[in-house]
């Protein structure tokens, strides 16, 4: 009875959706009507499953490098918690560098085929799983690691009985989080200069008009996305029948009290990150024997923005497409942030809004919300309305699943004290709910800066021919490679500083 | 014929904490000396250090002054590493993921012994829980996961057992139970036991000698005898030996503390 509920309201979505793609917005290509993406996916069967398997195959090997490296850099990383903090930073920059920027310049590395769109994919990738891995190793009773500490044993006998087992759960999180995130990378790849898979049959389909095509394509990629997510969630159920108990809780880094000692201290740690990141740039370009030509040094950079000739004319372009990108990205972020919070508390107050968005809310927690950037860009036209939109869909959707999680925090006997006055779930809301939820939601807000960053750059790159993505496009297209560095190293700052 | 040598000796414990704004000294250096197969039993307010104190002596906190010197004649950390000393917290500690056997067995593991199998069997049907060996914590009672944690102590044969509130978290049946189940596994002439607690009637009830401490910073104020023959059973909390100690453990802790009961 209940099945065929779902299935009669499936059906009306559907005729919904037909009947408004065949009227109402005919000829506008802003939404695909199913019968016409359902044709183009079997009249290109071919095509399209070939695309499916490349695209698929480069998430999976990202996928895989991502999280090997995030395991093993966990593994260090507990083993030697003096470095703990500098791993971190230096994690976070690599999850800051522009994904967009990066493909251009790591198809020069790689020459043809897939490594560029692998890269991506396992840098979209590991950072996700990192930080919940390093908080399900850390979270522990104190108890549970006195006992090995009474029998007179050391970090390596309590990592193996102890911590390895009780942050489980939390790789097995990681792990489904990074499916989208995979998918994410090697699209970005794809969008950025590829020869074959999804990304790049999207971006055909968005510059000939084909909406029903690119729909189709949407559809595909989230499709496969989703499935790799359930396989995963199954396998996590048979490995772990617990949840994780703390999720979200943001990469400490630690408390700043005023104080001159602090602030020194602090200082002297990006000084030393910032040293660190030049290092390796130098040493890793030198030690894979990269031509200068593409590239470049720090001290072209260095050059470029502050001591050559054009070093004024240079800054000004960056800042001024900088200022082009904050103009959209922030309005979008903002936007974002706001709808996922006030969603969140729809969901919490009404029974029905909840039953009937969580599935959604769900779905597209396993979706690469990026496959719907040319989609949307086609939709909405090239100008900075369509950027907008990506990135407060991009900021919303992680904000919505992490302020849920964070308005359930209430703890059970709170929420009966407000029971016992008959209080109003308004009320709940605001004294309990929303309190309890700030902590989630900025650390969802901190999460999805960069994402917020990656959005706006994809949707230029795409589309609009302003801001920095577009300033990276040109650079690429042109061989501007100095310029397209000094663009990597500003919005990673900016994704850093945001 | 030389004296055995003392099951535990401290001398010149203490500790402060500076971890906050001013440093908090949580206990007066301290000296102690406990005789071996005897169950000492240390009594005080909440925050007197005298958890701290049981911490140091099993090797969880690093004491600021003095230290352990010896437990049975030996190096504390070769004791430890020996499994020849074991500690039961408020929380039983049991790994969730492991069966109640398998958790028991853990520390026979950590102590770098053979797992005896049988021996688990054994001991987990002493502490009443036959038939639960392959439970995981989360199936069992709160007075369960405490008698498998007991367990969990005993299997390596400690020559120190450490008992840190036991029995805290269950309600006050259970702990009269347990109270009077559990103790006769381990008291014996090889085993050494110190108890902390909050109840007054416990530790007599457990101890042949009770330390009452003072308030922070802790000092060791008073030092008794409880001459109550043993084995202990339920009838001698109704003696008037019993209460006669309990009223004067309980004046000297201060007439609330007398209640007893959790912090």
């Amino acid at each position: 009875m209940r099945g065929l509920r779902v299935a009669l309201g499936w059906a009306l979505v559907i005729g919904l959706w037909e009947w408004l793609g065949r009227t109402l917005l005919a000829g506008t290509h802003l939404i695909g009507v199913p019968s016409g993406i359902v044709v183009k996916i079997v009249e290109n069967a071919e095509l399209y499953g070939r695309a499916l398997w490349f695209t698929t195959r480069e998430a999976g090997l990202g996928y895989l490098y991502g999280n090997l490296a995030a395991v093993l850099l966990a593994l260090v990383v507990v083993l030697l918690p003096g470095l703990e903090r500098m791993v971190l930073r230096l994690a976070l920059v690599v999850y800051c560098l522009p994904l967009v920027a990066l493909g251009p310049l790591l198809r020069l590395v790689y020459g043809f085929g897939d490594g560029p769109q692998i890269t991506l994919a396992a840098l979209a990738v590991f950072y996700l799983t990192l930080v919940p891995l390093l908080v399900g190793l850390r979270a522990l009773p104190r108890s549970w690691l006195d006992l090995t500490a009474t029998y007179g044993r050391g970090r390596w006998t309590t990592f193996v009985v102890v911590r390895a087992r009780a942050a489980l759960p939390y790789l097995m999180a990681g792990l489904q989080a990074t499916v989208p995130a995979a998918f994410l990378g090697a699209l970005v790849g794809e969008f950025t200069g590829a020869e074959r898979g999804l990304g790049v049959l999207s971006i055909l389909a968005m510059r000939s008009l084909d909406t029903d095509g690119l729909w189709g394509l949407m559809l595909l990629s989230a499709l496969v996305s989703l499935a790799g997510y359930l396989v995963v969630a199954g396998v996590a159920r048979r490995v772990t029948p617990e949840q994780p108990s703390v999720l979200l809780a943001p990469p400490s880094s630690g408390r700043a009290r005023a104080g001159w000692g602090r602030r020194l201290r602090a200082v002297a740690a990006v000084v030393l990150t910032a040293a660190m990141v030049v290092g390796a740039w130098y040493g890793l370009f030198a030690l894979l024997g990269l031509d200068p030509y593409f590239a470049k040094r720090p001290h072209d950079v260095w050059a470029w923005l502050v001591t050559s000739p054009d070093a004024a004319a240079n800054l000004g372009e960056l800042l001024g497409a900088a200022g082009e990108t904050a103009a959209v990205a922030l309005p979008g972020y903002f936007a974002g942030l706001a709808m996922g919070v006030v969603l969140a508390a729809a969901f919490t107050l009404s029974e029905p809004v909840r039953r009937a968005l969580t599935p959604v809310a769900v779905a597209l927690r396993c979706v690469p919300i990026i496959a719907i950037a040319p989609l949307l860009v086609g939709a909405l036209g090239r100008g900075a309305f369509g950027t907008a939109v990506v990135v407060a869909i991009m900021t919303f959707f992680p904000t919505l699943v992490s302020c849920l999680y964070g308005l359930r925090q209430l703890p059970g006997q709170v929420a009966d004290v407000f029971a016992t006055y008959a209080t109003p779930s308004t009320t709940v809301l605001t004294l309990g709910r929303l309190p309890a939820m700030a902590p989630a939601f900025f650390a969802a807000a901190r999460i999805a800066a960069p994402t917020a960053v990656l959005a706006a750059t994809v949707a230029e790159w795409l589309a609009t021919g302003t801001g920095l993505g577009n300033m990276m496009a040109v650079a690429a297209a042109t061989s501007r490679y100095t310029s397209l560095w000094a663009t990597v190293v500003v919005v990673t700052l900016i994704a850093l500083v945001a | 014929m030389p004296a055995p040598a003392p099951a535990v000796e401290l001398r010149g414990v203490g500790k402060t904490f500076r971890t906050g704004a001013e440093p908090l000294t949580v206990l007066e250096p301290l000296d102690l000396t406990l005789a071996p197969g005897s169950v000492t039993a240390l009594v005080g307010p909440s925050g007197c250090g005298k958890s701290t104190l049981l911490r140091i002596v099993a090797g969880l906190e690093e004491p600021d002054e003095g230290g352990v010197v010896g437990i049975g004649g030996d190096d504390p950390l070769t004791v430890r590493r020996r499994g020849e000393l074991a500690i039961a917290f408020q929380d039983p500690s049991l790994l969730p993921w492991r069966t109640a056997a398998s958790n028991v067995a853990l520390a026979s593991k950590l102590a770098g012994r053979p797992v005896d199998v049988t021996r688990v069997r054994e001991l987990l049907a002493m502490v009443g829980l036959a038939g639960f060996e392959d439970a995981r914590p989360a199936e069992l009672s709160g007075g369960m996961r405490q008698r498998a944690a007991i367990a969990r102590c005993l299997i390596t044969e400690p020559r120190l057992l450490l008992l840190d509130e036991p029995f805290g978290a269950v309600d006050e049946l259970t702990r009269r139970r347990l109270n009077i189940e559990l103790p006769p596994l381990w008291s014996g002439a090889t085993t050494t036991t110190l108890l902390v607690t909050h109840s007054v009637p416990e530790a007599v009830l457990l101890a042949d000698r009770v330390l009452v401490m003072s308030p922070r910073p802790g000092s060791i104020v008073a030092d008794l005898d409880v001459d109550i023959p043993r084995p202990r059973r339920m009838e001698h909390l109704h003696t008037r030996r019993f209460g006669a100690l309990v009223d004067e453990i309980g004046v000297l802790l201060g007439v609330d503390q007398f209640i007893g009961g959790q912090d």
